[in-house]
């Protein structure tokens, strides 16, 4: 009985290192999936730039989850719990209004005052995870102030990195920019209702996603059709032919943070989860810096203004990471998980085993077949059709920083990566 | 009949899914959303 206690702990204790390593790498894909995007400087509309990134993630969404464990598993998932397909399609509208928000935050305000602002999301995403999903309950108050201290010290510091890498002048529409930069920040914040809620009730997160993305290229496409007009967003469309692959590739590097995210969001629930791949900020102004020589001959009142920013951030990740679950809130999320099956009528079994990151008794291994093939090999092949027709960025980069940064990415992916698969198989 | 069954669970998550409090947070942030968007443009 004793061991079988012992057992539980040590595999939560897993778990919840799992999640903490996922969202740092989430971190860290998500910031190198600005890389891409910054070669592209051609005068192509906010809107048109979105839509496409959209199109690759797309893609991605698709095939990754084929290739790794196969459609099999995501119609096994859907048959289980068929109401999360809902939830999903909501979630990914929600991405996309927050998404096209941004570009009038930006627009209106700047990168450095709308950046924190929508950063802001984590404390939306403790308070919903508090409030309907039992997380920070019976987690004491070193808990509490490690989660939220840590959160609003990690704004502080996004907040100081938004303005020391932002060089745009104050705009005439101001508090445009910023109703745009709130309304962004609590669309992303809730849209983590939805993925807790798959979470909780077995959902795997590869399954989700390929869900997610039909809310968002249709909401996103929505928009993009009744802002530009069909005529001229094509027109548009056919005009950056040769920047398409790039804008793909951000949004394929994306959906590689995205899935970590999810997992983080799984494994550590989401008042973690989100800040701790809020970190993408800080590596995003790392291949700013680095490798694009974004700060070239700035003052040093700037250098100090980025390191203060980017200490204060790893403080608040620093802080999160050693705020895990404690025995006593994991058996609240449990209780929570056990509300959601029993209300969606998922079998018991399944959500315990799927929250513990194993595969249930009863459920049949998953297999690839030739449509996931199929599906890999299209969406290959898209990218192939693409990079033959993309034309080279005349910039100057510095390919040193650039080699490390994706070095550090890649090894990220593998360690998080192999450790996914030894502790939960991706399940 | 088996396609009968189908539709009334199908009816039956729909309904769970449409009386979860949980469902409609979201859904009144998108809209909230949605009528920002259009205002700010």
């Amino acid at each position: 009985m004793e061991s079988t206690a012992a057992q539980d702990t040590s595999r939560a204790r897993k778990l919840q290192v799992l999640g903490i390593l996922s969202g740092l790498t989430a971190g860290a894909w998500l910031g190198a999936a600005e890389a891409p995007t910054k070669l592209v400087s051609i005068g192509v509309s906010p809107m048109v730039i979105s839509l496409i990134m959209v199109v690759g993630v797309f893609l991605a969404r698709w095939s990754l989850p084929a290739l790794i464990l196969g459609t099999s598993s995501v119609r096994a998932d859907v048959r289980r719990a068929p109401h999360l397909i809902i939830w999903a399609l909501l979630a990914g509208c929600l991405w996309a209004v927050a998404n096209t928000l941004t570009i009038f935050a930006i627009r209106d305000i700047g990168l450095s005052i709308a950046f924190p602002l929508w950063n802001s999301n984590s404390l939306l995403g403790i308070l919903w995870g508090f409030l309907f999903f039992n997380e920070l309950r019976q987690a004491g108050w070193r808990r509490w102030a490690g989660v939220l201290g840590g959160a609003l010290v990690m704004c502080v510091g996004a907040a100081l990195l938004a303005i020391a890498s932002s060089s745009e002048a104050p705009a005439a529409h101001s508090m445009r920019g910023v109703w745009a930069a709130l309304g962004a920040s609590v669309l992303w914040g809730t849209m983590y209702i939805p993925y807790r809620k798959a979470y909780l009730t077995g959902m795997n997160p590869l399954s989700f996603v390929t869900f997610f993305t039909f809310g968002e290229l249709g909401m996103m496409s929505a928009l993009a059709i009744s802002y530009l007009g069909l005529a001229p967003l094509w027109r548009e469309l056919m005009g950056a032919r040769d920047v398409l692959f790039w804008l793909m590739l951000g949004g394929f590097i994306w959906v590689v943070g995205d899935l970590f995210q999810q997992y983080a969001a799984k494994y550590v629930g989401i008042s973690r989860g989100i800040p701790l791949s809020n970190t993408n900020q800080l590596w995003g102004l790392l291949w700013g810096i680095l490798v694009f020589g974004e700060l070239d001959g700035r003052g040093a009142s700037l250098y100090v203004q980025v390191i203060g920013g980017s200490l204060l951030m790893m403080l608040g990740v620093a802080a999160i990471a050693f705020s895990s679950a404690t025995g006593k809130e994991q058996s609240r999320w449990k209780e929570a998980a056990r509300r959601e099956g029993e209300r969606y009528d998922v079998a018991q079994d399944y959500v315990e085993a799927r929250m513990d990151g194993r595969q249930a008794a009863n459920e049949a291994k998953p297999s690839r077949s030739a449509l996931d093939w199929l599906l890999v090999a299209g969406a290959t092949c898209v990218f192939v059709v693409l990079a033959t027709m993309a034309r080279v960025p005349q910039m100057s980069l510095r390919w040193g920083p650039a080699a490390l940064l994706i070095a550090a990415t890649l090894v990220l992916l593998l360690v998080c990566g192999a450790k996914l698969w030894r502790t939960t198989h991706f399940h | 009949m088996e396609q009968n069954g189908r539709t009334e669970q199908n009816r039956s998550w729909v309904a769970i899914v449409l009386t979860d409090v949980h469902f409609w947070v979201p859904v009144i942030v998108l809209v909230g959303g949605l009528l920002l968007l259009r205002i700010i443009r």
